[in-house]
């Protein structure tokens, strides 16, 4: 049964690592029944990225391989797919590291999400679950002229959650956002740590309340895939374990925040 | 009324900086339905892919007395004397456009800065701090003090997502993946949009009291680019598809540090922490061409320095077409805080780490300065006499204020982006409140956009859609780039009309409805080539060099007969030009020479 890894010859081309080959899982669900493998032979240089292969597949073989994409260098968060059974950007990944030794890399959607088409998948769920937590930041009624004050350290607490792209890697290697749509997830809660631990926030108990709810940090299972999957090397655990232990804390973080918040317009007195 | 209608009081094109600052404020001022079209979703709008930082005079940080003017900075003592004015910006920003900004735009984006930096802070932009506790400011190129608000080198990123977030708690309505293709304008008024749900392939007439377009640049007309994929002009040629005019086309920054060969954007904060340029000889060539300024003299200006050595063979890799960016002396920690995602993206794409090595670059297409001609109110006006096109609005890099001139300095374009968004947020909002009306569509305007779509599908010729961009832009870098001439110019509008031609009979490879992406980018080539006309002709009618505009066979500044805008509008024979004149406080900020 396992005949298929030893039948296949390798090239020539691939094996002087000039070439390679892209499989990529095929659906277009106005004319297929079901999901289906295709490969594509692309040229390679030590340069080419994943992205660059898909391209090219796209612009040269077969218009019809679908999938999203826009800054190429990760920061938009468009192109997350699974790449050898991991999720990643396919932008910031060379292929010549991603191929196995037949020469081939396989590329698949992000899991646990309806397929739209070929690697496209329906983030319906992944933005709603951003929607619950309420993403933006609500600050005290009393604004300043200028900023409000943060010392560095109170920024550098925010920085694993900050520099978030929501590509979704995260969220579509979660096991249990594969087993229940209802769970906020990785994603959403890094968020929701952005907004509750940052000291211009003024609604930090309400928002310990939503994710403190059936569906928030506790149904984390501490698998740690979410931090295996980021492809900015967040750690979203992290953030879900700080939440739960303020979450048994809220109404003390509530008051520390509201004492926090009397001096939020005076200048950070150094140590 | 025909299929397919949907009605919004106000909408918006794009949901980059400029399109959800307007959305935002339109709603916060009390208008309650609006939508806001992106062919992506808004969170993966280019203004995210800004590094370096928003200008602001906010006198925070400067240089450690006794260390002079490039010296390590530190937070001004509170009662101290500041270092920054916003009549210092305005002078920097006005010298860095080579004149051609119109000042009175220029005054307001000066004294809007640190308005909305602060509201920025206040919705909660996590903003790099001083040991007290406010906004850190680093250097950037052509400017005179540290002025350069930052989030580490990722701050066009937080605040894409502060204001976004914003805009969903106003209750904005996004309508993320939906692609416009055509703009309604009849008898001088905007009435609307026509566009596709690229997940169903349906098209729709989206008519609405306001129009704006926050549409974004055009740097995808050119092989060596940092923009994304997305970045292809749309709403510009949209915009001069449906008569309105386009202005200073000719002007296209090439920043001096792409990453070689990729083109991905290397911050100008990696010069402004203090980074070197290097050339095949080792020199910091810089001090040849800005003594003064070096390795921050603006941008116009290092690319041509940059090109000049590589042209003279000092160029450096194996086909000496890259420079290199030596930040080593930086040392390990500044490089991690400070540069964290410059890293990064040095490592993954050409395999150097920045803390070891010096990193290849060359110039890389990069920021449109000029676009669809507005008023200081994203009022976008029609002709050079001044009318407004009723009801259709611009702002941010679809547009051309115009603020940067011949040449933008690095962190105004967030700046602006955010200012003159949020400026045409509050005019709209007077507009609809005002009582605007929703005027009338003759015809089915998304039937023609769907016989578009069709006589595009059913094309069958031999070329494919992709080779006809390649060559587009193969010509435009190489013709239409860093330096140009007559020549050379000529030859890209003759490749640029047989392109037109070619793409008459262009195939696109995907023929079904829905997520047909092949489609979109068939629609976006189209576009690349009806704009990149228009910004040959400008650059071939302008016989003189000024900013971003550098003819070999004209190489000087020409104020007597070119210190004017350019003002396109189209015609059955190509872009028809006449020229604007440009706002200038004669007594305060008179044409100077531009010496750095």
């Amino acid at each position: 049964m396992f005949d298929f890894i030893f039948k296949r010859e390798t090239p020539e081309a691939i094996k002087k690592g000039n070439k390679a080959i892209v499989r990529i899982q095929r659906f277009n669900p106005e004319v297929d029944e079901k999901p289906y493998m295709e490969e594509f032979e692309v040229p390679m240089t030590p340069d080419t990225t994943v992205l660059d292969a898909l391209h090219h597949i796209k612009t040269e073989q077969d218009g019809s391989v679908t999938f999203r994409r826009s800054c190429r260098h990760a920061i938009c968060g468009s192109c997350a797919m699974n790449i050898n059974g991991s999720n990643d950007l396919a932008c910031h990944r060379p292929l010549s590291e991603s191929l196995d030794y037949h020469g081939k890399i396989t590329i698949k959607p992000l899991p646990f999400q309806p397929i739209i088409k070929d690697l496209v998948v329906d983030r319906t769920t992944f933005w709603a679950q951003y929607m619950k937590i309420k993403p933006w930041l609500i600050p005290p009624d009393d604004i300043p002229e200028k900023e409000f004050r943060m010392s560095p350290e109170e920024v550098e607490a925010l920085h694993n959650a900050e520099t978030c792209i929501m590509c979704g890697a995260c969220y579509s290697s979660c096991q249990v956002v594969g087993l229940n749509k209802e769970y906020i997830g990785p994603h959403a809660l890094l968020k929701s740590f952005l907004r509750t631990a940052d000291p211009r926030d003024s609604i930090p108990g309400e928002r310990l309340e939503i994710v403190d709810g059936d569906n928030g940090v506790y149904r984390c299972h501490t698998i740690f895939n979410c931090i295996d999957a980021c492809p900015k090397n967040l750690n979203p655990t992290e953030a879900i374990e700080t939440l739960r232990k303020l979450a048994q804390k809220r109404l003390a973080y509530e008051e520390a925040r509201e004492e926090r918040q009397k001096t939020l317009n005076e200048p950070i007195r150094e140590a | 009324m025909p299929n397919n209608t949907i009605t919004h009081d106000v909408i918006v094109v794009g949901a980059g900086l400029a399109g959800t600052w307007a959305a935002m404020v339109a709603a916060r001022e009390g208008v309650k339905d609006i939508g806001v079209l992106s062919k992506i979703h808004p969170l993966r709008s280019h203004s995210g892919a800004a590094q370096g930082g928003i200008a602001a005079s906010l006198s925070n940080t400067r240089p450690v007395a006794g260390t002079g003017p490039r010296g390590p900075l530190e937070q001004i003592p509170p009662g101290e004397e500041p270092v920054d004015s916003p009549d210092l910006h305005m002078f920097d920003t006005i010298k860095g456009s080579d004149w051609l900004g119109d000042q009175d735009a220029i005054r307001i984006l000066v004294d809007d800065a640190a308005d909305v930096v602060y509201e920025y802070e206040h919705m909660g932009c996590v903003f790099s701090r001083t040991p007290d506790g406010r906004i850190n400011q680093r250097r950037f190129g052509g400017h005179s003090a540290p002025r350069a608000c930052f989030a580490a080198d990722w701050t066009g990123h937080v605040l894409l997502h502060t204001i976004h977030e914003q805009a969903l708690r106003n209750n904005v309505k996004f309508y993320a993946e939906w692609y416009v293709m055509n703009l309604i304008i009849e008898d001088n008024i905007c009435r609307g949009v026509v566009a596709m749900d690229v997940l169903t392939g349906e098209v729709h007439t989206l008519r609405a009291k306001a129009v704006m377009f926050g549409t974004g640049g055009y740097g995808r007309a050119f092989k060596i680019t940092s923009n994304a994929f997305a970045n292809t002009g749309d709403g510009v040629a949209i915009a001069y598809d449906a008569g309105a005019p386009l202005m200073d086309m000719e002007f296209v920054q090439f920043h001096p540090t792409g990453l070689y060969r990729h083109g991905i954007l290397m911050s100008e904060a990696c010069r402004g922490e203090g980074g070197y340029l290097i050339n095949n000889k080792g020199e910091r060539f810089m001090e040849k061409y800005a003594p003064d300024k070096m390795e921050l003299a603006p941008r116009d200006l290092v690319s041509r320095s940059e090109q000049t050595e590589i042209n003279e063979g000092r160029g450096v890799m194996e086909d000496g077409q890259g420079i290199f960016l030596d930040m080593r002396h930086l040392g390990r920690e500044k490089i991690l805080s400070r540069l964290p995602q410059v890293r990064e993206i040095a490592i993954n794409f050409v395999g150097v780490d920045p803390i070891d090595a010096p990193v290849p670059i060359q110039p890389t297409a990069h920021y449109s300065m000029g676009g669809i001609p507005t008023t200081v109110d994203g009022q976008v006006i029609a002709n050079a006499a001044g009318d407004p096109v009723v009801g259709f609005y611009a702002a941010g890099e679809c547009a051309a204020v115009s603020v940067h001139g011949a040449n933008r300095l690095g962190t105004n374009s967030l700046l602006e982006a955010s200012v003159f968004g949020r400026r045409a947020g509050y005019a709209i909002a007077e507009f609809v409140k005002g009582g605007a009306q929703l005027y009338p569509v003759s015809g089915d305007p998304a039937e023609r956009q769907r016989q578009r779509i069709k006589s595009l599908l059913d094309r069958d010729g031999d070329e494919l859609v992709e080779h006809i961009a390649q060559d587009l832009k193969s010509t435009m870098t190489d013709n239409c780039g860093v330096f140009r001439d007559e020549d050379r110019l000529k030859v890209a509008m003759s490749d640029i009309k047989e392109l037109q031609e070619r793409f008459k009979h262009a195939r696109t490879m995907d023929k079904g409805r829905h997520f047909n992406t092949d489609l979109l980018a068939t629609l976006e080539a189209e576009h690349l080539l009806t704009f990149s006309e228009v910004i040959v002709a400008g650059a071939l009618a302008r016989t003189e060099s000024r900013g971003a505009h550098s003819r070999t066979d004209f190489p000087k500044r020409d104020d007597e007969d070119w210190l004017k805008h350019t003002v396109a509008h189209k015609t059955d024979d190509g872009p028809k030009l006449s020229y604007k004149p440009v706002s200038i406080d004669w007594e305060k900020y008179p044409p100077q020479e531009r010496k750095y």
